[in-house]
C-alpha cells in the first residue's frame, strides 16, 4: 500500500532468503537475539512481525468470520447483563472490526475509539460503515497495547478481543488498560488459551522431528485457564471472572487452517522462530495433521481455545470481602444456628 | 463542532477531533499530548518525542515517533523536561 510497507515487505524477503544461508541452529533474525530488549525485560513477541502481519490481516481477512463472531459475540453478550451504561468506550486490536459490527447499541456507548497497531487495519476500519444509522460516535487511532496512550480515568469501558495474547507483557498492558478506565469501568478481554490448535502443535512437532531431526518453536506460548484469574487480580482489577469457551472448526485441509490464520493475523511472531520452513516439512504436516485428527468425512478439526476476562476498576460502591479477622461470630456458632442437624 | 469541521478543512483532514484529542496521551510518558500544527503532529514535550498524524489517524506507537532535537523543544516549550527518550 504505502512505501514503506513496501520496503518492509522487501526486508521480508530479504531475510527470507538470507534464511537459507544461515546455519541451521541460527533461528532468530532479529537483534534481539537474546531475547530481552533495552529494559532487560523477556521479549517473546515481535510486535514488528505482528503489525506486519496485522497489515497483510487488513486485506486477507474475510468480511464475517464465523469463529471471530461467534468470540465477539459472546464478549459483548456480557454487556446486556450490566445495568450500568458506557458512554465512552475503547476497543482494542485483535477483531475490534466485528465488535464494532454486532455492538448493535449494547452497552449504551456513545463514543467508541478504536485502536490498532497496525495503520491499515485502523483505514480498513474507518473506510467500512456498519450500515445501520445507530453507530457511535467513531474514532481511530494506531496505538499498541503495550503503550496504551489513553489518558487516566478516561474510559467507561476497554474491550479487547482476541488481541492481548500478542503482548509481551500481558500484566503490564492490563494495568494500563485499568488505570485508563474510570473508577467503576469495566474491563473486558477475550485471549486465546493453551489448548488452542493444539492439534496442529502436535502436527507441527511430529512433521519437524520427522524431516529436520530437531523442533523449533513453531507456536506462541498461550496463556493457561488458571492463570487468567491471576492476570486480572494481578493487575489490580477487581471482581474478577473468567470463564472458558473451546471452539472447534472444521476445514478442508491444514492448508486452509493456515490461511485463515494469516486472515485473522494469528501467524507466528515469536522471536525465536525459524524463518525457514521447508516445503516438504510443511506438506508432512498437513499430512500428518489429516492422519492423527482427520474425520471420516475428510475435514480436520482445529481448536480453538478462548478466555473470557471480566474485571473492574475499583470503586467504593463495589461488594466487597471483609477484612480477615474482622468476623464477630464463630462459624461453629452459625452452624448451630442453622447447619442441619444430624439426628 | 464548527470549529472541528474548520480545522478540519484548513488542515486538510489532518487535524483530530476534539473528543479524541482530549484522551490521548503520550504512550511513553503518559502526559498530554500538543497538536503541532506545523508539522501537523502530535508533540509529547514530556518525552520529546513527536508522533505523525497520517491522514487524521494519529499514530501512537512509540517506534512510529521521532525524537526532537533538543533546539526544537527549547524554541518551542522552555519548560520542557527530557527523561524519557527511547
Amino acid at each position: 500500500m504505502s512505501s514503506s510497507s513496501a520496503a518492509a515487505r522487501r526486508l521480508l524477503l530479504l531475510r527470507h532468503r538470507h534464511g537459507h544461508l544461515l546455519p541451521k541452529r541460527h533461528f532468530s533474525s532479529s537483534s534481539a537475539a537474546d531475547g530481552l530488549d533495552d529494559g532487560g525485560r523477556v521479549k517473546i513477541f515481535d510486535r514488528d512481525l505482528k503489525r506486519r502481519h496485522r497489515d497483510r490481516a487488513a486485506w486477507a481477512m474475510r468480511e464475517t468470520d464465523g469463529l471471530v463472531d461467534a468470540v465477539a459475540e459472546n464478549l459483548l453478550d456480557r454487556l446486556e447483563d450490566c445495568r450500568k451504561a458506557f458512554p465512552s468506550a475503547l476497543c482494542l486490536g485483535g477483531s475490534a472490526g466485528a465488535v464494532r459490527r454486532l455492538l448493535r447499541g449494547r452497552g449504551g456507548i456513545e463514543r467508541l475509539i478504536m485502536m490498532d497497531m497496525s495503520a491499515d487495519m485502523v483505514k480498513k476500519w474507518r473506510e467500512s460503515e456498519n450500515g445501520t444509522g445507530d453507530e457511535p460516535e467513531m474514532h481511530f487511532v494506531v496505538g499498541d497495547e503495550e503503550f496504551l496512550p489513553i489518558k487516566e480515568s478516561s474510559q467507561d469501558l476497554i474491550i479487547s478481543c482476541l488481541g492481548l495474547h500478542w503482548t509481551n507483557d500481558l500484566p503490564g498492558a492490563m494495568i494500563q488498560c485499568r488505570l485508563a478506565l474510570q473508577p467503576d469501568g469495566l474491563f473486558l478481554a477475550a485471549i486465546l488459551g493453551g489448548e488452542t490448535l493444539k492439534e496442529l502443535r502436535i502436527a507441527c512437532t511430529v512433521a519437524q522431528m520427522e524431516r529436520e531431526g530437531g523442533i523449533s518453536p513453531r507456536m506462541s506460548p498461550l496463556a493457561q485457564v488458571r492463570d487468567a484469574g491471576n492476570l486480572l487480580t494481578r493487575a489490580g482489577f477487581t471482581l474478577p471472572g473468567v470463564d472458558v469457551d473451546q471452539y472447534t472448526v472444521k476445514y478442508n485441509n491444514a492448508l486452509e487452517l493456515v490461511e485463515h490464520l494469516r486472515a485473522m493475523g494469528e501467524t507466528n511472531a515469536l522471536f525465536q522462530r525459524n524463518p525457514v520452513l521447508k516445503r516438504d516439512t510443511a506438506l508432512a504436516t498437513a499430512a500428518i495433521y489429516q492422519s492423527m485428527f482427520g474425520l471420516e468425512d475428510g475435514s480436520i478439526p482445529a481448536t480453538f481455545q478462548v478466555i473470557y476476562m471480566t474485571g473492574w476498576r475499583e470503586h467504593p460502591s463495589q461488594q466487597k470481602a471483609k477484612r480477615r479477622g474482622s468476623a464477630t461470630i464463630s462459624f461453629s456458632d452459625i452452624q448451630k444456628q442453622f447447619g442441619p442437624s444430624e439426628n | 463542532m464548527r470549529r472541528t469541521a474548520a480545522l478540519l478543512w484548513t488542515h486538510g483532514g489532518r487535524s483530530i477531533p476534539r473528543a479524541l484529542a482530549d484522551v490521548l496521551v503520550c504512550p511513553l510518558s503518559k502526559q498530554p499530548l500538543r497538536y503541532c500544527e506545523a508539522t501537523g503532529s502530535l508533540v509529547s514535550d514530556a518525552a520529546g518525542v513527536s508522533f505523525p498524524v497520517l491522514d487524521g489517524i494519529p499514530s501512537l506507537v512509540p517506534k512510529d515517533g521521532k525524537l526532537l532535537d533538543d533546539q526544537e523543544v527549547k524554541s518551542e516549550q522552555e519548560s520542557s523536561t527530557r527523561d524519557s527518550s527511547g
